[in-house]
């Protein structure tokens, strides 16, 4: 049986989920989510080496209000556990990553035993030749805490063929890290409580190019300013003294602001005489102030296969180089109390911030049941992806070597009610 | 790269010499779920979320939603 092919077009013109558990825009112009809608998703996500292990639960309703109006909820869990690296250290000219360790007083048996819960909503509203969105929402863990609000307008231009998105958004985060051997102290050695602001802003253009594809380009546009810093992170610092030298760690330090710039472009195209399959082309490049550029590549096939079966394969790569203030180790002088780097402005071994490169592939599998009595469609979705950092992929090449590579696996399964 | 993209965005956007007039009629084609930009939206958001807790790039997809603690 064919899937359904009730969703009117103007749906497929999105400009895509918020980054973070927040609200999904089904539609922009002319609301065409005349039915209720309710998902659920669970997820694992799984590192190498006994790293990180988050177990996720989501559920998100989304309801018509009115003639012109779709109110959206979503709620998500995410159960942490696990252990992360904390600062590389310099044995015999070998550089290796130093893991936090469990604590005799840990609640889950690891390192990190932490719990996110998060709740977001959004109203939109639908006009001829358009739509606006407002949406909000928290999200909170032992350590953090986020709030924010956004917007989003949507246009319809030429005849519905083109379609401009501006959005925009504010957070504010709390950060409050929790007891623990690693967690950054003040000058007194006592607990720290900091701030953090961001805008995130985005505009848009989405193109029908022909009945069978369309196009899509984003800017977007990010400010954050405050605590940016990872409370968690060391650095290790050689010192050299005369006659011998020593290494210790020392917490690190991030600047208090960061400007990040991104430009996505998407290409979707429908294969007819392939069963209606479609495949999906991504490229996205980032660049920040901290001096980081990273290129990602994504495709992914979305194959029909018969009676309501679908599958999707997917690919994916992405390259970042080093910030400006990463080294693996540092080799300096101490301030006087032994706890900063003398003439450092900021400096950081956060794997994150090194050059690294990723692949990634994945399958997923949809299975979609149009035929209930009362349920305007049922389906359901499983899938799994792995990932594998290296310093070696980063796009022309990297030598720093092995010591900061892992991977990981994302397993998710989940499904969607239309009543 | 950036020069590739900005050719890419004025060919089908500005000028859209391979756009042609799509009637109403014409579009049932894009309506299909595997042709939505993002079909499947929580895996979507799944998916970004770990992106953004392991990679220092981002951006793009829209929005900005709040932060996180993520390790």
């Amino acid at each position: 049986m064919k899937a359904s092919k009730k969703n009117n077009i103007i749906a497929q013109l999105t400009c895509a989920a918020l980054a973070l558990p927040g609200i999904v825009q089904t539609a922009h112009a002319g609301r065409v989510e005349e039915t209720y809608n309710a998902d659920f998703q669970y997820g694992l996500y799984s590192e190498s080496d006994n790293r990180i292990e988050v177990n996720i639960f989501e559920g998100a309703l989304s309801a018509p209000i009115g003639k012109a109006f779709t109110l959206n909820v979503n709620l998500v869990r995410d159960v942490i556990a696990g252990a992360s690296p904390v600062y590389n250290q310099k044995l015999n000219g070998k550089v290796q990553q130093l893991i936090s360790g469990a604590s005799p007083n840990s609640s889950c048996g690891a390192s990190i035993c932490e719990q996110r819960d998060a709740i977001s909503s959004g109203l939109s509203y639908f006009f001829d030749g358009g739509s606006v969105n407002l949406n909000g929402g928290v999200s909170k863990e032992n350590d953090y805490l986020s709030r924010y609000v956004g917007s989003n307008l949507s246009l319809d231009l030429n005849k519905k063929l083109t379609t401009l998105n501006f959005g925009g958004s504010v957070s504010f985060d709390e950060i409050d890290p929790s007891v623990s051997p690693w967690a950054h102290t003040t000058a007194n050695f006592g607990r720290i409580h900091e701030d953090k602001t961001s805008q995130n802003y985005l505009l848009g253009v989405t193109q029908i190019i022909d009945k069978d594809s369309l196009f899509q380009s984003n800017q977007t546009f990010s400010y954050s300013h405050g605590y940016l810093t990872d409370p968690y992170k060391w650095v290790e610092v050689e010192v050299a003294a005369p006659g011998f030298s020593f290494s210790l760690p020392i917490e690190e330090l991030r600047p208090r602001e960061k400007f990040q710039w991104a430009w996505l472009n998407q290409y979707v195209r429908h294969f007819g005489e392939l069963n209606d399959a479609a495949l999906h082309l991504d490229y996205r490049f980032s660049m920040d102030d901290w001096g980081v550029d990273s290129h990602t590549f994504e495709a992914s096939w979305h194959q029909p296969i018969a009676d309501g079966w679908r599958i999707v394969p997917r690919v994916r790569y992405y390259s970042q180089n080093s910030a400006d203030f990463y080294q693996p180790t540092f080799s300096g002088q101490l301030t006087s109390d032994f706890r900063q780097l003398a003439g450092y402005s900021a400096y950081s071994s956060d794997y994150r911030l090194a050059g690294f490169g990723a692949f990634s592939g994945g399958v997923k599998l949809i299975k979609e049941i149009t035929d209930l009595k009362s349920i305007n469609r049922l389906s359901f979705q499983t899938g799994i992806e792995f990932y594998d950092h290296q310093a070696s992929y980063q796009l022309g090449g990297n030598s720093s070597g092995d010591f900061a590579n892992f991977n990981y696996y994302l397993f998710t399964a989940s499904f969607n009610l239309k009543f | 790269m950036k020069i590739f993209n900005v050719f890419i965005v004025i060919g089908a956007v500005m000028n859209c010499v391979a756009c042609t007039e799509v009637l109403p009629r014409q579009r049932g084609n894009l309506a299909w779920p595997q042709m939505a930009l993002t079909p499947d939206a929580l895996e979507f958001g799944l998916r970004q979320h770990t992106s953004f807790s392991k990679e220092a790039g981002g951006g793009g997809y829209g929005g900005g939603g709040g932060g996180c603690g993520c390790n």
